[in-house]
């Protein structure tokens, strides 16, 4: 056997510059309230929450292989989570915001259980048929104002300059939590069998992989982020109902976002956030037209770059921001 | 002929590493794998013949446990393994490729290695590099470390299933037909790496339709068809068996 010295590199340039601009673009979230217009929040909370969303569903239909569209049923939960515990529990609505991710992680561990025996398609309408049936209940329900929705209203104890602060603090938490997190999560011997799953979840079972197992855990904690970001979405919105909540369109974006962005990827849900949001604030008042255009360019990159946008710019350049891969170099090869 | 003695040796005191009892398995009508019975004994290198469609890949996947058997047992070390599911098989040292290779594509060749190195043999970090930069180097891959696994030739894609299966450390290899499509010279290096593993006391079950390449390795041979066993035995005796012979008839020059 040969003996040689190897070093394995998981960083390069771009990954330092893109991570420390990260954090200095995260840092200076929670100081917009200084600095900008409420509109300008307003449109970065909105953004922070898709990112997050779609980086969930990128997550779960990325690596974990379910393609999910019925992730509203957990915006959904977040969201009238917190406005139940700030309502009924009388908790300041700040503090209830990390609690709004429970519901949806006890709503997600049965609902895996029940869909995880159908395949491909079949997942997807399962997920889609749980979504409608949280919705249905929801609106049915007396306690949370059925389809009339709930209201916030201890946010009026607070001035909107400290709800910015408040909201825009719970962004960059966030952002955090849900980019952040996964890629800690892909980076650590989890992330290997993710991304082993992703490419091929018969091998990865044949080499150890509990693939099961770790589509539970992925189902979850998608859930969880996801509830975060809705909780913080309608915390915004201060109101909240059954059809805005648990809304399919939710779960339309998700897919454009990261079909266009780049399935599988980290930096794939960003850059198609990122294209989305600019996209619809420049052509959104196009109304039924523009849909369609979302549509076609979706189908484009399907069919022309099926690794998104952010697998078109890798091919012309290898700078990724958050590196998840091991780049193994031998140094000075010997006998042992 | 193996005849089977205790649960743990052989006739000849060998210890036992592997045991197939009465396996069948059947897809719908199709019976698959019918009756199956075989002993390994730890080292021994077993070759597996027979032609296209007798089952000898559904046999490694009851093995390997990426499908169920519907009777029959299968027994590792004393163990029996019932539907144990293949991650927790693949824990125990059962290592395998697939004939056609599936490599994690997008993941490189190096972490292709890794993710069995850090599961199925439960390897730290630091451990895992190592084992895996040198089985790399071991099997020819060294200089395509950092490419992409679906990019690769289907020798070195053969390769890298023989390397990612090693990285697991399994006591019994399966090998399903490394040497197919592969030119004269490809699978004598193949036959060589081979060896080597061999050499190292990893039992090894090896379908392989060039005969020339499994002769060269295998100790004993046992020939599947229509998912029945129809000779087990040392590969000369085996090859002038008149039963495979005629199987075999325009297979194999
Ligand atoms: N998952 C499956 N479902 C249905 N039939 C299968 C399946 N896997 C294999 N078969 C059938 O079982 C028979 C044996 O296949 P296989 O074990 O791959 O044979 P071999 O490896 O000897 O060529 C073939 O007729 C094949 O079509
Ligand atoms: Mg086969």
């Amino acid at each position: 056997m040969t003996a040689s010295t190897i070093l394995v590199h998981r960083h390069t340039l771009s990954s330092r510059i893109a991570i420390t601009v990260a954090l200095l673009l995260l840092a200076a979230i929670p100081t917009m309230p200084f600095w900008a217009s409420s509109g300008q929040i307003r449109l970065i909370i909105e953004l922070s929450c898709l990112i997050a969303i779609a980086q969930m569903w990128n997550l779960l239909a990325g690596y974990g292989g379910m393609v999910s569209v019925g992730q509203q049923a957990f915006i959904g939960a977040g969201g009238y989570s917190l406005f139940v515990l700030s309502v009924y529990a009388g908790l300041n609505p700040f503090w209830s915001v990390p609690l709004a991710m429970i519901l949806p992680a006890l709503l997600a561990a049965p609902s895996y259980l029940l869909l995880r025996k159908l395949d491909g398609p079949y997942f997807a309408i399962g997920t889609w048929v749980l979504a409608e049936v949280f919705r249905l209940v929801t609106g049915n329900l007396q306690v949370v104002n059925a389809g009339s929705g709930m209201t916030l209203r201890a946010m009026g104890q607070f001035t909107a300059h400290q709800r910015e602060i408040g909201l825009t603090i719970l962004c960059a938490l966030l952002l955090l939590i849900t980019v952040g997190g996964t890629f800690l999560m892909l980076r650590s011997r989890l992330g290997l069998a993710m991304t082993a799953m992703r490419d091929d979840p018969v091998s990865a079972a044949s080499q150890g992989v509990n693939v099961g197992r770790m589509r539970f855990g992925i189902y979850v904690v998608a859930a969880m982020g996801t509830g975060l970001a809705g909780a913080i979405y309608y915390m915004a919105q201060l109101r909240i109902s059954p059809s805005s909540g648990f809304d399919p369109y939710w779960s339309s974006i998700c897919i454009f976002i990261v079909m266009v962005g780049g399935i599988g990827r980290l930096e794939g849900p960003i850059v198609g956030a990122l294209l989305y949001f600019t996209a619809t604030r420049l052509f959104g008042h196009y109304g039924a037209s523009y849909m369609i255009v979302l549509g076609l360019l979706t189908l484009l990159i399907a069919l022309f770059s099926p690794g998104g946008l952010w697998g078109l710019f890798g091919k012309l350049r290898d700078w990724p921001w958050f590196p998840v891969g091991h780049r193994l170099e031998y140094r000075q090869r010997g006998d042992a | 002929m193996v005849t089977p003695s205790g649960q743990q040796t052989q006739a000849d005191g060998k210890e036992v590493l592997l045991s197939v009892r009465n396996l069948s398995k059947s897809f719908g009508a199709l019976k698959v794998v019918q009756d199956v019975s075989f002993e390994l004994a730890r080292g021994e290198v077993l070759g597996v013949l027979g032609p296209n469609g007798a089952g000898k890949t559904s046999l490694f996947n009851l093995i390997s446990g990426d499908i169920a058997f519907d009777t029959g047992a299968i027994t590792l070390s004393g163990t029996p393994l019932g539907r144990e599911p293949s991650y927790r098989r693949a824990m125990r040292g059962i290592g395998r490729t697939y004939q056609i290779p599936r490599p994690y594509a997008k993941m490189t060749t190096f972490e292709n290695l890794l993710v069995a190195a850090r599961f199925a043999a439960g390897r730290s970090e630091r451990e895992a590099y190592l084992s895996c930069a040198a089985l790399l180097e071991d099997c020819g891959l060294a200089g395509k470390a950092n490419l992409p696994a679906g990019g690769l030739t289907l020798l070195d894609r053969k390769r890298l299933e023989l390397a990612r299966a090693l990285a697991g450390e399994p006591k019994l290899l399966l090998l399903d037909e490394i040497a197919g499509g592969l030119t004269e010279a490809e699978a004598g290096q193949l036959v060589s790496l081979i060896r080597q593993v061999r050499d190292r006391g990893i039992t090894i079950i090896w379908i392989e339709h060039v005969l020339h390449a499994v002769m060269a390795v295998a100790e004993r041979l046992l020939v599947l068809s229509f998912g029945e066993k129809i000779a087990d035995g040392k590969p000369q005796e085996v090859i002038d068996n008149p039963d495979v012979r005629r199987i075999y008839m325009g297979i194999e020059a």
